[in-house]
């Protein structure tokens, strides 16, 4: 009984681990800008078509931003700039995509 | 075969095999050129087909491109994929895998531009931006049947047309690879004809005069050379009446009647002893008296002479044959050469000898054969080498 109650704690914790790190890393700072965070998956749907595509062109971008890489209009650049470089490690930035995934795709949601 | 049906010539089993062979052959290489033909035509036409439904399927991608399009920039509004009568669609993302699909025939070849699939024609459209995602989008129509059945019927009558052609033409040319050996054969048949008939009245002459020779009044030298003349001439009566018999063989009525075997049977042992006797040959008699069969005298007594004859020829000096009759039964058993086992399907085969030291043109069991056949006679050989061989007569 112990045991499997130290189990579901387990599940438990990492799961809210793994979305903590979407939602402060992510989320926080996305809520302030004025276009949705929603609005960059579809602009690298667009571009990049499948999900590996997809994250590797994001997680490529997040480790070194540059304005070559991003997939946001220009005048948009010019406005707010090329974001920072993100400070999540590898593993962090592959378990926040991997929700932002999840959240923002397609196929389960058209009807 | 077919040339040959109205002559006396007649093709040998392994020439038959030949031809069979030949034919076989010609007629699979026919099936396969007509295949492959038919083949390529359906291609030929149902890329016809599909070049001409390509136009429609484009215009219905470009619509159905706009409509993701559409989705695509209002997809926090709407989730509802597009959908239209006339044409069912699906999309794939770069790697292949399925975003959504409203197709009926879920069998899909996204390396390809346009195929059909379970009665159904989809053609692959590749947008410049992929719109939800899709990098494949793939439009359904239901292929057109009409077109399907219209083209069974014109592989069916091309290919029928087709084969009956070839089989006109390779009639041809097996008459044309038969002309030699009909030629060939027919100059052995007329041959045989004129020999035959020029051989009549000496071979008579010689038979008739030494029958009217008392033997009796002469001396033993002079007897000896008389019977060896005999032997000689026997042995040629027979070969002439062989020759005869298979020359005029279709053109001589059977009078059929009822024989007493067993005389016969004595008879025939009587006419050869003289001939046996060259080799010191003992015949061994076990014949049952009164058994009768109905049939052509002539051609009982060809039947019994070719056999008796050939248990002579094929046998060893102090060699026997042994002469059996019972119901039903005539069994003629030598203590010769013997023949292989691989050789006796042969032995009816008109022409075919196994032993060229012992003369004889190979017709004997071609006539035996003949005989039997007309009769409903079941003939049986059974030999073994350097033993005998045993011919058996059953009715």
């Amino acid at each position: 009984m112990v045991k499997q109650l130290l189990i579901v704690l387990i599940i438990f914790y990492t799961s809210s681990t793994s979305a903590s790190v979407y939602k402060n890393n992510c989320l926080k700072c996305h809520q302030d800008l004025p276009v949705s965070i929603d609005k960059y998956f579809y602009r690298y749907l667009l571009k990049h078509s499948s999900q590996t595509n997809v994250k590797k062109a994001m997680k490529d971008y997040l480790l070194n931003p540059t304005k070559n890489k991003t997939i946001m209009p220009e005048a948009f650049i010019n406005r707010f700039g090329v974001k920072n470089k993100s400070k999540l490690s590898k593993k962090q930035l592959d378990i926040a995509l991997d929700i932002y995934w999840q959240t923002y795709k397609v196929s389960n949601k058209l009807k | 075969m077919l040339v040959l049906k109205n002559s006396v010539i007649d093709l040998r089993q392994s020439e038959k095999k030949t031809l069979f062979g030949f034919f076989s052959l010609y007629i699979t290489l026919c099936v396969v050129i007509l295949i492959f033909v038919s083949f390529i035509y359906f291609k030929f036409q149902k890329d016809f087909m599909l070049g001409q439904k390509r136009i429609t399927l484009q215009n219905y991608s470009n619509e159905f491109i706009i409509q993701l399009k559409h989705l695509h920039v209002n997809f926090d509004k709407t989730k509802l994929y597009p959908r239209d009568k006339r044409f069912n669609t699906a999309i794939y993302d770069s790697d292949k895998k399925l975003i959504f699909s409203t197709l009926k025939s879920t069998k899909t070849k996204l390396d390809n531009i346009i195929y059909t699939t379970n009665k159904k024609i989809h053609f692959i459209k590749e947008p410049e931006s992929y719109y939800l995602g899709a990098r494949y989008v793939i439009i359904e129509i239901n292929e057109d049947q009409n077109w399907l059945y219209s083209m069974q019927k014109h592989i069916f009558i091309i290919t029928a047309s087709g084969l009956i052609f070839m089989l006109i033409i390779g009639y041809f040319l097996l008459r044309l690879f038969l002309k030699p050996m009909r030629d060939a054969l027919h100059l052995l048949d007329r041959f045989i004809k004129d020999t035959t008939h020029e051989l009549n009245t000496p071979i008579s002459a010689i038979v008739a005069n030494i029958e009217m020779i008392d033997t009796t009044n002469l001396d033993e030298k002079t007897a000896n050379k008389i019977k060896r003349i005999d032997i000689g001439a026997k042995t040629v009566s027979n070969i002439y009446q062989d020759l005869t018999y298979l020359t005029l063989n279709n053109k001589i009525m059977s009078q059929n009647e009822n024989i007493n075997l067993s005389d016969i049977l004595h008879q025939r042992i009587d006419y050869f002893t003289t001939l046996a006797d060259v080799k010191k040959i003992k015949f061994i008699k076990d014949i049952q008296n009164d058994l009768y069969l109905t049939m052509d005298v002539k051609k009982l007594s060809k039947l019994i002479d070719n056999l008796i004859s050939n248990a002579i020829k094929y046998n060893k000096i102090n060699g026997s044959i042994k002469v059996s009759l019972k119901p039903n039964l005539i069994i003629i058993e030598d203590s010769g050469i013997g023949i292989k086992k691989e050789q006796i399907a042969l032995l009816f085969d008109r022409y075919s000898r196994f032993d060229k030291t012992v003369g004889g043109f190979g017709i004997g069991l071609n006539i035996v054969s003949m005989i039997c056949k007309e009769y409903d006679l079941k003939i049986n050989i059974d030999s073994q080498l350097n033993i005998g061989t045993k011919v058996e007569i059953k009715w």
